[in-house]
This record gives structure tokens, C-alpha cells and sequence, in this order.
């Protein structure tokens, strides 16, 4: 960037002004964020119960051994995997498709960005019991497929359509969450940089190649980052709409530790797989941080 | 194809024909759910059948309903005022942080980043318990503050902020400092107007996040005075074994509504096209 | 360029911008007010107490069942305020485990006999051996909260299972319908009766792999053939018996002459006339009445296996009312806790709810019940319906059943394979403390 011209302080803006501008974070995660974490931290390395009345003892790496060799945990590892292989690709591509088709100006624009966006309006406790109610047997899913013909399997009681089942649903309610911030990133675009290539003959299809999807980097890093968080802590709909069955095959690792935390009361345990979890989305991030580097100036 | 947003008159219905032809079943499958929702609350006589709903006597008795309950209009108030002070401040402190990240401005920039993504990284169910304990020790909670300040600095938002300055050339920047502007009011004054795309997202965004929290909510406050939207619509229609399907629809569709109205409302700040022609 | 540019006059940054100053400073002057309102609220809120006590008293029933019976205690109580707050069934868990984690503990709680075992190993909830002597002649329920001789909780409301069926399909069926199927074979003719009238019609409404539920309607079926899970001590399983796999082979076949479903689809499928025979519990009622008020319907005793053998089995759950041993007002607590618990109020949390029933011995004696033979019914159902045990780790040993009752429904493994595994993990799991 043009860093390189200018070196002085004054060009780059004092650094007292940027710790300034960073305090608000640094003082919320202070007071909010790091017990929290430093808690739940401390907590994986103890057998603390929040019910039992006494303290907790230590013991040592005994969570994580536990979970590392429980198959109930990498059970639920695998079909988060699933999820999220199955989900981000889809929903990533859906929405950033969507966003380039109601980006431009066209008649019935604003219905095409109020309607994709319906679906996240909808908290999703209440989207997962409308779904609960869609897939049920005789529900309307199953009356529009026998009417093609078809005979539906029973969506939510069959362990091998049940999570695919709840991916859908993921996938369609996410898109137009998603839709709005590639929006917002397509309208940073320069209009300038259209023109100039339009001049110079360029098709659509080249400008997209060229100017739209470099630029989109940031934006795109940013979806798939948060996205990625999110899908590995799928929890509320399976809570609502299957209960972690059948057969555990929706058994997400957020829902199993909500199960050792709540239903078992072990919230020594629950913390390490939370932290288990969380060092898998972090490296997760990190390698999408290195691989989607945003465009540099040669982009310009 | 016409680009510009601010100098086209409105295009031929002959493009845009060609739109409508694959948006439109697109949209109206992901229509459908929100269409038997609220169908569903139109139609006592129906029950859940998104065909009988649509064919049946249409009339307003669940919403009467709804509106007839102790604390609905209470719980809507609470909602408007907790998200409303939650997204003012998600936005300011987004605005701040973001800018800061996405210029680099402080050393190991990118650990930073990281590690503010990274708050995102840990599921509430464990963090709930610890921040309970916080909030008991300051004495927050069964407030509004215990509704709003653990929310008030917002990582998504940072996030979202600084990809978006990232791409925002720095040309501007550069000039308003070397007219010799002090960094406050580049930032207010240069930067701030530029944000106004991603920022109607992170309100938007953060509206809808905080609008239909329940977790925290229910756990952090007890009393009924303090209770918002969906913990309370929670405890009018759901009883242990079933949910009273009427009037959660009813109490949905108007939940959704402020969403959809902040979303209308914001919407057209990111396509506000400012950057179209602000620079030349 | 830049010098060009500034020639221009395009000093955006000095000009009227689209966030002009004033806006700015408006903007961040409400949000101080804004924060400063929401902590002078929060400081307020911490009210100095008033000269009444006030008893905070955690709850799911919704407010207008349940405000008037509070009201009446304050009437009788002048020195004492109930703060009542109403849980929500789903999340009411959490809530509670933040509570107790945290101390901050409501003075009396309502808690479900599921909770209860874990609870009562906790160490948490207050002795009242000493303060509920007297009432223990009265009502029942007292094993969902108990170890040993020491009471922590009144029973307050009882829940079971029993057994629906609808009168118009048996009709249709040809079946008697004023003689509801009293054995599992008769149960499983009447089923395939049903069944075979085709249509949309389902004989008898088997319950899918639903975590908290299948358990509830899976082991009336075994309790009532004489099987059990643990020994009386608690130490040991007997789970693997054959009158166990005789159940679950019995299970396992009603559903060739029935339907494989979730709780709340089976219960709308019973509503709108398409299952003629179900395990399901007094919620139905109201939601019948509400929902398919016109719907022909009985409630019977569940089966037993057969006239000699056998008892008409069924889960007994329910809820009860604890004091936390952290609670600050102890003595309200018990004195609302004995004031709920008289039978005219249970009765009136009863009939407002209809999901539950008295835990009052004697309870479908009165007018109300004598009037409701169906609510009565689930009374009589009560008087042999079987406790979960009150081991520390039931809430894992009864995961364990479940979960293998559930592969054996989904074909994974045979009934004996299912039980003796079950056996196992049960016995596993109890060694480990």
C-alpha cells in the first residue's frame, strides 16, 4: 500500500490515537472477556461441578485425556465436520451469487434484498421448530414430495438424513445473512475500476475475474472466518429439533458438552471440550487467514 | 447492464426480466417458512396446516392474544431499549477498534485480530456460568446493564470493520494528514463517512443479534419488568410438553418486524454509493 | 495528482460532511446517556430491602395459575412477600446450575423429579427431615425426594404415563371401545386392528429415540413384566433379566402395527384422529381440549403383560419444591413450601395446569376429580407407577437405556443384544464411583 511512501508519524496518525481507539475493547475484555475465559481455562483442568457444594480439585489433564478417548466426543467432532464441509461451501457460494445478482440496479430490487434476508430475520429457536414441523412426517416437505411422486424419508428420524436435513435449513437461512455482506463489500468496489475495464473491452464474466473477487478478498476472508465459527458451534437447532439423536447423528460437540455441562453438571469436562473446540477453530481461522491474503495495490 | 447507482434512471423491465426469471422461485422457497408463519398466526381455525391456514377464515385472534398477555407491550419496550443501546454502542467502539486493525496502527496487528476473532471461539453454554459469576460480583445482575455492557464491544463487528477499511483506499487518509488534520478528525471526518456501508451491516447485523438473544437474557435477568422479547414469548407459549404454536407465530411475525424495519432502514446506507463519486 | 485534486475544491473532510459535527457529538452524547442511564438503573435496582421478608421463589407454572395461590399465602402470612419468577421449561436448567454456581440461589425452587438425583447428591438443597414430618402420611411422591431417611424436598404435583386411545377408531376397527386393552396382547390386537384400516390410520404410536422421553415410555412396558434396573441398594445392575427382553421384544413389535415417531407428532397424530393408541401423559388433555375439542378419545391403565402376571406400570415423576441450603429465607421457604402443598392448592395448580396431578394421597376422592374420569385416572396410574432410582449418576445410566433401546428400535442390534449391552454399561458406570 502507499505505506511505503509516507514513513512519518504524522502520515500514519499518532499512536496514542490507536491505543485509544483500542481501549474499548481491551476494557470490555477485560472486565467481560477475560474471566470468562481464564475461568473456563482453570476449570478444564479440575473436576469443578457448579451444583456440588465444596471446592473442585485438580486434575491435571484428565479432561482432555477423557475426551480425546471418549467416542461419543469424536462422534460428535465428525458430524460437526460434516456440517461444516457440507455448509460453508454452499452457503459462501449461495450468498455471494445472490449478492451479485441483487447488487445491481433492476426493478424489484429492494424485494429480492428484503425477501433473501427474511429467513435470518426469524430468531432461530422459532425458524427450528417451523422446520421441526416442515419435516415432519406429513408435514408440508413430505405432502410436496408425494405429490411428485416420491416417497420422502422420514427427515428427521433417520440418522442418515437427519443432519443433512438440519444443514439445509442452515444453508438457506444463513445465505442472505451472508448476501449482506458481500453487499456491502461489492458496494466498496471503485465504480471507476468498472468503467476503465469496460473501456478496454472487458466482458462481464473478466470483470468479476479481475476486479470483483480480488477486491471481495477482505469481505470473503471475513464470511468464511465467521462462518467457520459459527457452523462449529451449531447448537440450538439440534437442541430443538432432534436432541442430539438419532442414534447421536446430530450430536454436534457444542451439544455434548451442553449435555455434560447441564444434564451431568460437569462443567470441569464441558470446558475442555470447549477448549478443544476452540483450538480447532482457531487453527481453522488462521489457515484462512493465511491462504485468503487480501489483494495488495497491484490489484489497482 | 447499468452500474451507477446514483445517476441511472430506473432500468427497463427488459434486463431485469431476465433476474426475476431465477431470483424469483429463489426467493419464494425461502419465503415459504416465514409465508406459514405467518399464516399460521392469521388462521386460529387452522392449526398447523399451512393449507387450511391459507384457504380458512382469516382474523386477528391470536394476535389479540398476544397483545392481551401480561408483559408483551413491557417485553417489546425492554427489547427496543436494550438493542438500542447495543448496537449504538457496537457501532461506535466497531467503528474505532476496526479502523484501527485495519490500518495496521499497532504493532503485531494481525495477533491482535486473531485474538479478538478468537473471543468468538469458546460456546457461550461454557462461558454462561463464569460471566454469571462476574456479573453477580458487580453486582449487575437482573438489569439492564447486565443486558447491554457484556454485549457493548462487539469481535464480529471489529471483524466485519476492519476487512471492510482493508479495502478502503488510503489516498484520503493521507491528504487530510499531510493538510496537517489531527487524527481525530481525519477519523471523524474522512474516515467515519467512508464506514457507512459496513457500519449500516454491523447495525443491522448486530440489531438482529441482540433483538432475538435468549440465552443471556434469561439467565442473566430474573424479574418480569426487566424480561425481553423472546424470553418472555418463550415462557407464554411453551409449556413442558407443547408449544402454543398461534400465538409464538403471532408473537414471532411481531418480532420480526423491527428487524425487517432496521433493515430497511439501513439498507439502503450500504448502497448509498458514496464512494461512487466522493473521490472524484 | 493529489495537488490537482486539492486544486478541485474536493476537500470532502472540511466540508458539510454527511456526519457533521453536531451529529457526531448527538450521537455520542446519547450514548453516554445512555450508558449512564442503564447503570443508574442497575444501581437503583439494588433497592434497600423493605421491612417484609421476601421470599423469592423460582417456578414454571405461568403467572395467572400460580399468582393467586400467592397472593392468598401473603394474605395468611402478613410478614412475608413472595417474588415469584417464572422459568422456562427448556432453559430452566441453566438457569438453575448459574444460580447454585453462582449462590445466588431463589429462597424456595421447583425442581423435576429427573433433576432431583443429581441434586440431592449435590449436597445443595436444605434437610427438611425435621420440618415436614407431619405431612408425610399425606402425600405421596416422597421416594422422588429422599435419600435414605432424610428429606430435601414436598412432593408438590405427580406426572405419569398412560395409556390413550381413540374411540372412533376403535369403533371403525370394530373394536370395543368401553373395553380399552387391559394385556399387551390385547394391546397389540386393538393396534393391529387399527392399523389395518388403512388410510393414514396408525395402530399404536411407538416412541422414537427421543433423549428424556423413550425411557418414560419404553420401561412401564418392562417395570410392568417384572424387570427392573438396579438393585435395591443401588450398588449393583439387573438390567440384563429376561423379563426386560421380553418387554423390549414387545416393544419393538408394536411397530409393525403402529408408527415411529417423536412425542409432539405423536401427540398431534393422536389429536387429529390418526393414531388409535398411544403412551402419553395428562398434557394431552388440555391440548385436546383446546386443539380437537370434538376428538372421541379414553385413557386406560398401560397393559399389563397379561391378567396373572405382571401390574399396570407406568413412570412416576413430578415436581418438586427444595430450598437451597444458600438461601437466605429458610423459614419462608418451608412455610410457602407447606402452604403449596395443602390439597386445596395443589388441587388448584392442578386444575389450572391439567398437565399434572396432586401429590396429595387421596386427591381423586375429591369433586373436581370425581367429575374428570380421565384426570382420575392418571391418579389410579400413580398408585403403581414405579420411581426412577436415586442414584447419583442416573442421568448417565438412563442415557444408557435409551441409547440402546434406541438402536435396538433402528434395527442395529437384536432386543437380548440391546438389554445385555445396556446391562453392562450400567454396571460400568456405577463402578466408576
Amino acid at each position: 500500500m502507499s505505506a511505503t511512501i509516507h514513513r512519518s508519524g504524522a502520515a500514519h496518525g499518532s499512536r496514542a490515537t490507536a491505543w485509544a481507539f483500542l481501549s474499548p475493547w481491551v476494557i470490555a475484555f477485560g472486565l467481560f472477556g477475560l474471566f470468562p475465559f481464564a475461568f473456563s481455562l482453570a476449570a478444564s483442568f479440575t473436576d469443578y461441578s457448579p451444583i456440588r457444594a465444596g471446592g473442585a480439585s485438580f486434575v491435571g489433564l484428565a479432561n482432555y485425556a477423557r475426551a480425546l478417548s471418549d467416542p461419543a466426543f469424536w462422534s460428535a467432532l465428525g458430524n460437526t465436520a460434516f456440517f461444516v464441509v457440507g455448509t460453508i461451501p454452499f452457503t459462501t457460494t449461495l450468498a455471494l451469487a445472490l449478492a451479485l445478482a441483487v447488487q445491481p440496479a433492476f426493478r424489484g430490487r429492494t424485494l429480492f434484498r428484503v425477501g433473501f434476508f427474511v429467513p435470518s430475520v426469524v430468531s432461530v429457536v422459532v425458524l427450528s421448530l417451523v422446520f421441526k414441523g416442515l419435516y415432519a412426517s406429513n408435514g408440508a416437505l413430505d405432502g410436496v414430495l408425494r405429490a411428485l411422486g416420491l416417497t420422502p424419508p422420514a427427515w428427521l428420524l433417520d440418522p442418515r438424513t437427519a443432519l443433512p436435513a438440519i444443514m439445509a435449513m442452515d444453508v438457506w437461512s444463513a445465505s442472505g445473512y451472508y448476501m449482506i455482506i458481500f453487499l456491502a463489500g461489492l458496494e466498496a468496489i471503485p465504480r471507476e475500476l468498472y468503467d476503465a475495464a469496460r473501456l478496454e473491452g472487458a466482458s462481464r464474466r473478466a470483470q468479476l475475474a479481475h476486479i470483483t473477487l480480488p477486491l471481495l478478498r477482505p469481505t470473503l476472508l471475513f464470511v468464511l472466518v465467521v462462518n467457520t465459527v459459527r457452523s462449529l458451534q451449531i447448537f440450538a437447532e439440534v437442541f430443538v429439533m432432534t436432541r442430539g439423536g438419532p442414534l447421536h447423528s446430530t450430536t454436534t460437540v457444542v451439544y455434548y458438552l451442553y449435555e455434560e455441562a447441564f444434564y451431568r453438571f460437569n462443567l470441569g469436562y464441558a470446558s475442555a471440550v470447549a477448549y478443544l473446540l476452540f483450538l480447532i477453530t482457531l487453527a481453522l481461522a488462521w489457515v484462512q487467514m493465511k491462504t485468503v491474503r487480501p489483494a495488495g495495490p497491484e490489484a489497482r | 447492464m447499468s452500474a451507477a447507482g446514483a445517476q441511472s434512471l430506473r432500468p427497463a423491465w427488459g434486463p431485469s426480466l431476465g433476474r426475476w426469471l431465477w431470483l424469483g422461485p429463489l426467493l419464494l422457497s425461502m419465503l415459504v417458512p416465514f409465508a406459514w408463519m405467518v399464516a399460521i398466526s392469521l388462521a386460529p381455525a387452522a392449526g398447523t396446516s399451512f393449507l387450511r391456514a391459507l384457504a380458512g377464515p382469516w382474523n386477528l385472534d391470536h394476535y389479540v392474544a398476544l397483545f392481551a398477555a401480561a408483559g408483551v407491550g413491557r417485553y417489546l419496550v425492554n427489547s427496543a431499549l436494550v438493542a438500542f443501546a447495543v448496537v449504538s454502542l457496537n457501532v461506535a467502539t466497531a467503528a474505532m477498534v476496526g479502523y484501527i486493525l485495519g490500518r495496521r496502527r499497532v504493532p503485531g496487528e494481525r495477533w491482535w485480530t486473531l485474538g479478538i476473532v478468537a473471543t468468538l471461539m469458546l460456546p457461550k453454554q461454557v462461558l454462561m456460568i463464569p460471566l454469571y459469576l462476574v456479573l453477580a460480583r458487580m453486582h449487575l445482575l437482573d438489569t439492564y446493564a447486565a443486558l447491554v455492557l457484556p454485549f457493548a464491544v462487539d469481535a464480529f463487528s471489529i471483524f466485519l470493520v476492519r476487512q471492510f477499511v482493508i479495502g478502503l483506499p488510503i489516498e484520503l487518509e493521507e491528504a487530510a494528514r499531510v493538510d496537517g488534520a489531527s487524527d481525530w478528525l481525519v477519523f471523524r471526518r474522512v474516515v467515519l463517512p467512508l464506514l457507512k456501508p459496513v457500519l449500516a451491516v454491523v447495525a443491522i447485523q448486530s440489531f438482529l443479534a441482540n433483538w432475538n438473544s435468549f440465552l443471556f437474557p434469561l439467565i442473566f435477568v430474573d424479574s418480569d419488568r426487566l424480561r425481553t422479547l423472546p424470553v418472555g414469548l418463550a415462557l407464554l407459549s411453551q409449556t413442558e410438553h407443547s408449544v402454543d404454536w398461534g400465538f409464538l407465530m403471532a408473537g414471532s411475525t411481531v418480532a420480526s418486524l423491527p428487524v425487517l424495519a432496521v433493515f430497511l432502514a439501513f439498507q439502503r446506507q450500504i448502497l448509498s454509493g458514496l464512494l461512487a463519486g466522493a473521490e472524484k | 495528482m493529489t495537488r490537482a485534486r486539492r486544486r478541485n475544491g474536493a476537500r470532502p473532510w472540511l466540508a458539510a460532511g454527511i456526519l457533521d459535527a453536531r451529529l457526531l457529538a448527538g450521537l455520542l452524547a446519547g450514548l453516554l446517556a445512555g450508558l449512564l442511564a442503564v447503570l443508574l438503573v442497575g444501581v437503583l435496582a439494588c433497592a434497600p430491602a423493605s421491612k417484609t421478608r421476601t421470599i423469592v421463589f423460582w417456578q414454571f407454572w405461568a403467572a395467572d395459575v400460580v399468582t393467586p395461590l400467592l397472593a392468598e399465602f401473603e394474605r395468611e402470612h402478613p410478614g412475608w412477600k413472595v417474588q415469584m419468577e417464572q422459568l422456562t421449561w427448556q432453559s430452566g436448567r441453566e438457569k438453575i446450575t448459574a444460580a447454585v454456581a453462582s449462590g445466588k440461589v431463589p429462597d424456595l425452587c421447583e425442581l423435576g423429579s429427573t433433576w432431583m438425583p443429581r441434586m440431592l447428591a449435590s449436597g445443595q438443597l436444605t434437610d427438611w427431615s425435621g420440618g415436614v414430618g407431619d405431612l408425610r402420611p399425606q402425600l405421596r411422591g416422597w421416594e422422588l425426594c429422599s435419600t435414605g431417611d432424610r428429606v430435601f424436598g414436598i412432593p408438590w404435583v405427580m406426572g405419569t404415563r398412560a395409556l390413550f386411545y381413540n374411540k372412533a377408531l376403535f369403533a371403525r376397527a370394530g373394536l370395543d371401545s368401553t373395553r380399552p386393552p387391559e394385556t399387551w396382547e390385547e394391546l397389540h390386537q386393538a393396534a393391529a386392528a387399527i392399523q389395518q384400516l388403512g388410510g393414514d390410520a396408525r395402530g399404536f404410536g411407538v416412541q422414537a429415540g427421543e433423549r428424556y422421553v423413550l425411557f418414560k415410555k419404553f420401561m412401564p412396558f418392562a417395570w410392568g413384566n417384572g424387570g427392573r434396573i438396579l438393585s435395591d441398594d443401588l450398588a449393583t445392575s439387573a438390567f440384563d433379566s429376561p423379563q426386560n427382553v421380553d418387554a423390549l421384544v414387545y416393544y419393538l413389535s408394536l411397530r409393525k402395527v403402529g408408527m415411529l415417531e417423536r412425542q409432539d407428532m405423536l401427540d398431534r397424530a393422536f389429536r387429529e384422529g390418526r393414531l388409535g393408541l398411544q403412551i402419553s401423559g395428562a398434557w394431552l388433555f388440555r391440548s385436546i381440549a383446546k386443539e380437537a375439542p370434538g376428538l372421541r378419545y379414553g385413557v386406560a391403565l398401560v397393559p399389563r403383560p397379561d391378567r396373572e402376571r405382571g401390574f399396570h406400570a407406568s413412570f412416576a415423576g413430578g415436581e418438586v419444591l427444595v430450598s437451597f441450603a444458600a438461601a437466605k429465607e429458610k423459614e419462608g421457604a418451608l412455610a410457602l413450601a407447606r402452604f403449596l402443598a395443602r390439597p386445596e392448592n395443589a388441587q388448584a395448580l392442578a386444575a389450572a395446569a391439567q398437565s399434572v396431578q396432586p401429590a396429595t394421597i387421596g386427591a381423586d376422592t375429591s369433586a373436581y376429580y370425581r367429575e374428570r374420569p380421565n384426570e382420575r385416572l392418571m391418579i389410579e396410574q400413580f398408585e403403581t407407577a414405579v420411581p426412577t432410582p436415586n442414584h447419583p449418576a442416573w442421568d448417565d445410566l438412563e442415557a444408557v437405556i435409551e441409547d440402546e433401546v434406541e438402536q435396538a428400535l433402528y434395527d442395529r442390534k437384536s432386543a437380548a443384544q440391546a438389554v445385555a449391552d445396556a446391562h453392562r454399561r450400567i454396571a460400568e458406570r456405577i463402578a466408576k464411583r
